[in-house]
């Protein structure tokens, strides 16, 4: 059993409520190998596939900017049976029914495979940021967030949420093999859809950073302080030296100075 | 008490050479004659606009503040006062002719070499009544430990003792919780600016310059995707360090700063669409990308960078103040307006980010820029005074190493060119360039 698996549960009821709510979601499938999985794409996937970037005047759509909302993130799990493979969700509009919007974004990718463990956790989570690997498909380099463009020259191909879901798939399964089954989850409406699975992302972010922590301790780095004034033994003088602080302070005549 | 105008007057005079070196500086960019030279002529123009602000303020007794980048300068423009840096000469001028023998005034005084030059020199103008005094001062109490020990000297130096002090306490997360708290803190910022200047934020105003200062910041983030072109539009010259002064520094959230972001991308995109490089000379060619995690070394820059990029074709893709992690201020409430706030302030500005967070930012910065900017070699240079990066460059190693990225290591004082000498710099820079096989 894995730390995430409590949150699969948590994405597909998510879903499920979305559903029962009256959004329509379209569901696609493609479980397999790498190659079944990118076969018949209208554009290219694997490293390099996309060079350049994709500027201003050639975008066909953006998605996931923050002021339209934007959310994403990775699940993992050592079972396998806890997800559907190569199964793809997409509840909103599709990419060529949107030509010149803004669309909320919201991602979900699942894998799961037997050999999978918190050491995978950081090389996981790149996964959702695929800089260059998708023809016509661009990310925008921010922190903690997926926003993305498609180009126009991909849309007139025929881009759209089933062939970003089965290029990122090929490219997880490629380069981890591990990974034995994927799942994705696409939201593209409404900012408030998108922020309601932001409550469950920021579980899922706390999670990944005790994980980082952890496996950065295992490789002899504390990267946070391990101690604050509540635990520190000398907490007692700081506390005496405030009180003499504060006493003088208050015979002081320099008022402004007590500002701080 | 007043001050005197003889003190009033000798507090200025550096300021005063300072923006004459930078009126010169005008002069030759408008002899330049490109796209690149007019956008580094309005930007100057913009920096000498903001700088008679404070000459203006000093010199007819009208209130304006002593702060910092990473003190929200969105509610200064939205009171309409002027402001300047403490450490405004090492960040924004270190390339005055004057910068070295200041240096050595500061040693002098007894502050020894081994004190950040950006703290040191600041220490020094104001124990030698050489930085304006303004109606009352922001101070700032991290990232680092020298910048407390900054504004002590502030704090107890004869001309500035009447000067209201304020420091917003900054909690060492940067979880919603230690947002909310900074976010008070920011609050009581304004209204300790509101008590000692007369001005009050008008909330309309405020939502104004915060959007404006969005468009700012969406075009930034813009160019900076423009910057992951192969070749990269754009070298040393132009960058990170415009951004950040312009939209932090001189001209928060004003009408001038947005068109001269409009500017910038629009040249950008126009060398993307042509093909062309950080340098247009022919026969060169981009032969390898860096990151150069910290300030640019502005104290001998034009000694050094354009040694890296035409020599060796070695150019700059980003750097600390080019990295983006912002995000924009939601201006639909004061509540909203002050988090965000909060956020930039305390978790994206640059240094602040790096030198008051875990480590963990770092890391995750490197893997960033590393992917998104096809980065072939990371460089920390090792600033002297960046004594808490110092600690984290094993962390860094690890990290390049884990991206399959070589990493360098220099040792230096990006304001001090005498600290390693700039040629020791180079040949640390080739042979590592070479030894790898870029160049």
């Amino acid at each position: 059993m894995s730390v995430f698996d409590a949150y699969i549960r948590k994405v597909a009821e998510y879903v499920e409520a979305l559903h029962e709510n009256g959004l329509e979601a379209k569901v696609f499938s493609r479980p397999g190998a790498p190659e079944r999985i990118s076969g018949g794409l209208p554009v290219r996937v694997g490293p390099n596939a996309h060079r350049g970037i994709i500027l201003r005047s050639d975008t066909y759509l953006e998605l996931g900017n923050p002021l339209a909302g934007s959310c994403a993130f990775v699940l993992w799990t050592d079972r396998s049976s806890l997800i559907e493979d190569g199964r793809i969700t997409l509840l909103g509009p599709d990419i060529p029914e949107s030509a010149g919007e803004s669309l909320p974004f919201g991602q979900v990718l699942i894998m799961g495979g037997g050999g999978l463990s918190v050491k995978d956790h950081e090389s996981l989570v790149q996964y959702q940021y695929v800089s260059d690997q998708i023809e016509g498909y661009m990310i925008k380099s921010a922190p903690d967030r997926v926003w993305s463009r498609v180009g126009k020259e991909a849309a007139d191909r025929g881009f759209d949420f089933e062939t970003l879901g089965r290029a990122l798939m090929a490219i997880v399964k490629s380069a981890e093999p591990r990974v034995e089954a994927m799942e994705i989850v696409f939201l593209t409406t409404g900012k408030e859809v998108v922020q309601g699975l932001e409550k469950i992302a920021a579980q899922i972010r706390k999670i990944g950073k005790e994980i980082v922590k952890e496996n950065w301790k295992i490789r002899g780095y504390d990267i946070e302080c391990a101690s604050d004034c509540r635990s520190c033994p000398e907490k007692r003088v700081c506390d005496d030296i405030r009180e003499v602080i504060a006493v003088r302070k208050k015979g002081s005549k320099g008022k402004d100075r007590g500002e701080r | 008490m007043a001050l005197s105008r003889e003190i009033k007057e000798r507090s200025i005079r550096r300021y005063k050479e300072e923006r004459d070196w930078f009126k010169l500086n005008l002069e030759a960019a408008e002899l330049l004659g490109t796209e690149e030279g007019e956008l580094s002529a309005r930007l100057l123009r913009i920096l000498l606009e903001a700088k008679e602000r404070v000459v203006d303020a000093v010199e007819n007794d009208k209130p304006f503040i002593g702060g910092y980048f990473c003190n929200a300068p969105e509610i200064f423009t939205s009171m309409g006062l002027p402001w300047f840096m403490v450490m405004e000469t090492p960040f924004l001028a270190a390339s005055a002719p004057f910068i070295l023998e200041d240096i050595d005034g500061a040693e002098e005084m007894g502050l020894g070499s081994d004190l950040c030059t950006a703290i040191r020199l600041p220490i020094y103008y104001i124990e030698n009544n050489m930085m304006p005094i303004p109606t009352c001062c922001l101070g700032l109490i991290y990232p680092c430990d020298g910048a407390p020990m900054l504004h002590q000297v502030l704090m107890h130096n004869s001309n500035w003792k009447n000067v209201p002090l304020y420091s917003c306490d900054p909690p060492y997360t940067s979880d919603e919780r230690a947002i909310r708290y900074f976010a008070d803190e920011l609050r009581e910022m304004t209204r300790f600016i509101e008590r000692h200047t007369g001005a009050k934020l008008d909330m309309d105003r405020l939502v104004e310059v915060c959007e404006r200062s969005n468009r700012v910041y969406t075009i930034w983030q813009e160019y900076m995707e423009v910057r992951k072109n192969v070749p990269c539009p754009h070298g040393w010259e132009m960058g990170g360090a415009q951004c950040f002064a312009i939209s932090q520094c001189f001209d928060v959230g004003n009408p001038k700063s947005v068109a001269w972001f409009e500017q910038l991308i629009k040249v950008a995109e126009d060398r993307i669409r042509k093909g062309s490089g950080a340098q247009t000379k022919e026969g060169w060619r981009e032969k390898v990308r860096l990151f150069w995690f910290d300030i640019m070394p502005y104290g001998w820059i034009f000694e050094f960078m354009p040694w890296l990029e035409e020599e060796l074709g070695a150019v700059i893709v980003n750097d600390m103040f080019g990295n983006f992690p912002y995000s924009l201020i939601d201006t639909s409430s004061e509540e909203t307006i002050y988090y965000d706030l909060a956020k930039r302030n305390l978790v994206d500005a640059p240094m602040i980010r790096q030198a008051r967070g875990t480590a963990e930012n770092f890391s995750e910065d490197i893997r960033r820029i590393v992917r998104d900017y096809k980065v072939d070699v990371v460089i920390w240079p090792g600033h002297m005074g960046h004594k808490d990066g110092a600690a984290t460059v094993g962390i860094m190693h690890e990290t390049c190493r884990e991206l399959d990225v070589p990493f360098l290591h220099v040792g230096l004082d990006l304001f001090d060119k005498r600290y390693t000498s700039i040629d020791e710099v180079k040949d640390k820079v080739v042979t590592f360039l070479e030894g790898h096989g870029f160049v």
